[in-house]
């Protein structure tokens, strides 16, 4: 009797196929800074880092079912724990002031380093605070958040007004942030002497993206995944099963604050600055952009997407004035004709595994995608699924919820 | 009587309404009881509140003599109380090997989920849980493409799977076909070796198949109490149900 369940394909080893085409993939992209000029190679180090921004949303919204704007916020703290670091580090003589405070401090009438920067000199407390200070923000927020039992849209209004509310915030402490302009005019990262500019800045990110690409891919084939999924489905059963939601919704939450804060953190020695403009919602959307393109619940999509729409954004520029038109069409299209995503157009005997196929290309969360998204981008929603059922893809759009 | 769950003098309230008017109630171990009542009389109520669903205003709920009123649902289900709900609550996107393999006893933290391993004694586990609600051959398929007596059944089976040791099942034969119904009831008496039963349940049949101890409820008060000939010769059930439903009494 035992005999039927021996071929589970939910936990069975990594598919063959995909350990190839996965290592296939990884060294085309690194050999790629040695085909492209330093202009290219600083833009794909820049849509890498916004991919993993767009995993780590995807955990929390793909898998989850928590659509935050506020993932901004997080890779922008981060990002200024990397740039304060780098800041001190600069030397006197490239001081506009020829002294060791900050620039911005010295106009904006500080004589002293304000005791919370201070430490951030040394890198082993920035690069900890990079992690750290991101997270914990993301711990306490999600501690309220998930333990008052609010759901759905009213967390998404939450991380709204979290990304609003800092973004003033940090404009509004000029002496400490930098303001509008954030942290410009900084060093270059070095470590253990070794120069992160260019192609060895790269290499790192692109060491650090497949890493939280191959931890997001296992966390989500674990029991874990498998968990998530189902809070994202029904929460108030799993509770009854046994499981604590808020909690393992505080983790996914903590644990994607983390990876966003890192890339946030890579993100300045390859920008040259931070500014609140990352803070700001129009950037928060732009990731939710990615991970909807990509398709929800695929990891690897947000990458695709990220990368795509950052390479059509650079030529679309040069053509055009108006490049968020040709960005704005695409995103219509997608969510119009393609609801699974750019991940959902591989032709299922392609898909390398069966657990994202799972996953992302149910009729259930396919649906789910384009109402959640259409919720936020489209006020006729009825109008469009309509449009949608006419051409034929409109299978399983409404679920109960 | 050593009882596996004892409530005394239960009262919820919603918003003024009392759904529950004091009921007191023990189920004893590998006990089947069956709560029959017309709509509204509190019986998925009394189930919401002992699994921690609806707020109780006032009375006790002991499980094994331990005080659980008011505690939070997955407190409750770790303790041992495994709950179906009237309409099938079941995860349509996951296969039924995925939705036995969630419910499984232990294992709810956040890092003992990131480590599991699919052992080989949790494979047979939910293949004997499987081959209980007769859904074996079909472990790896979607639950989104089963019937709905199929869903019932794996909510069943992962109320089953909880390894709890009182199951309380909300109307579990609901849109099922005669001859479902009938497994189901076949599959209850089963569960029942191991487990304590409290079955709410409109079909007097089926109640007949299954029930030992029935408790009339009506508008939040227990009216009676005792066999299904005790319960059916009952002047007051006769009564409540007169002109009501269709409740064989005469039978």
């Amino acid at each position: 009797m035992t005999q039927v369940l021996e071929g589970n394909p939910q936990q069975s080893k990594l598919p063959l196929k995909l350990i190839i085409t996965g290592g296939i993939v990884f060294v085309l992209f690194l050999i790629l800074p040695f085909f492209l000029g330093r202009f290219q190679t600083a833009l794909m180090s820049k849509l890498l880092l916004f991919g993993v921004l767009g995993i780590s949303l995807d955990l929390v919204w793909g898998f989850t079912g928590i659509l935050s704007f506020a993932h901004g916020v997080f890779f922008t703290l981060g990002g200024y724990a990397m740039a304060y670091y780098l800041k001190l580090n600069l030397s006197t003589d490239r001081n506009t002031y020829g002294v060791e405070l900050p620039d911005f401090m010295v106009w904006n009438g500080l004589t002293e380093l304000p005791w919370f920067v201070a430490p951030l000199k040394s890198l082993p407390i920035a690069l900890i605070a990079m992690i750290v200070v991101p997270s914990l923000f993301a711990y306490i927020i999600g501690w309220f958040i998930f333990r008052s039992k609010v759901s759905g849209v009213y967390i998404t209004i939450i991380t709204l007004a979290i990304s609003s509310a800092l973004t003033t915030f940090f404009v509004s402490q000029q002496a400490y942030t930098g303001g509008t302009n954030g942290i410009t005019d900084i060093a270059t990262l070095e470590i253990f002497g070794l120069e992160l500019t260019d192609i060895n800045l790269y290499i790192v990110i692109l060491c650090f993206a497949t890493a939280v690409l191959i931890g997001s891919y296992q966390l989500t084939r674990s029991n874990l995944g498998l968990i998530l999924r189902s809070i994202n489905e029904n929460e108030q059963r799993i509770s009854f099963l046994g499981y604590d939601v808020a909690s393992f919704k505080i983790f996914i939450w903590t644990l994607s604050a983390a990876i966003a804060g890192v890339a946030g953190g890579l993100f300045v020695p390859l920008n040259k600055f931070i500014s609140p403009v990352y803070l700001a919602v129009a950037f928060g959307t732009q990731v939710v952009i990615w991970v909807a393109i990509g398709g929800r619940g695929t990891l690897v999509g947000p990458v695709v997407a990220a990368i795509l729409l950052g390479q059509v954004q650079n030529y679309a520029e040069r053509v055009t004035q108006d490049w968020q038109l040709v960005v704005g069409v695409l995103l219509l299209v997608v969510v119009l004709f393609i609801p699974d995503g750019l991940m959902g157009l591989i032709p299922k005997r392609f898909s390398l595994s069966s657990i994202p196929k799972a996953m992302a290309t149910s009729s259930s969360s396919s649906g789910h995608i384009q109402a959640r998204l259409l919720d936020w981008l489209t006020p006729s929603k009825a109008w469009v699924s309509r449009l949608g059922n006419r051409i034929g893809r409109g299978k399983g759009r409404d679920r109960s919820r | 009587m050593d009882s596996v769950l004892s409530i005394k003098d239960l009262k919820v309230v919603f918003s003024g309404f009392q759904a529950l008017k004091g009921v007191t109630l023990d189920v004893g171990d590998r006990e089947i009881v069956t709560i029959i009542g017309p709509n509204g009389a509190g019986k998925s109520t009394l189930l919401d509140a002992i699994v921690g669903k609806s707020p109780v205003a006032a009375g006790h709920v002991y499980y094994h003599g331990r005080e659980i009123t008011n505690r939070s649902p997955h407190e409750i289900a770790r303790m041992g109380l495994g709950r179906k709900f009237q309409n099938p609550n079941v995860y349509n996107g996951l296969t039924i090997f995925e939705n036995i393999l969630l419910a499984l006893k232990g294992e709810h933290g956040i890092f003992s989920s990131l480590t599991s391993k699919l052992t080989r004694a949790k494979k047979d586990k939910i293949a004997w849980v499987l081959d209980r609600i007769g859904l074996l051959d079909k472990a790896y398929m979607k639950v989104s493409s089963l019937s709905h007596g199929q869903k019932q059944w794996v909510e069943i089976g992962m109320v089953i799977a909880q390894d709890p040791s009182i199951i309380l099942l909300d109307e579990p034969t609901a849109g099922m076909t005669s001859d479902e119904t009938h497994l189901t009831g076949e599959i209850i008496k089963i569960i029942s070796q191991d487990h304590s039963v409290v079955v709410i349940e409109h079909d007097m049949e089926f109640v007949k198949q299954i029930a030992q101890r029935i408790i009339v409820l009506h508008q939040g008060e227990k009216l009676a109490e005792g066999t299904v000939s005790e319960v059916q010769n009952n002047p007051k059930v006769i009564e409540v149900y007169l002109g009501r439903e269709r409740i064989d009494v005469a039978a």
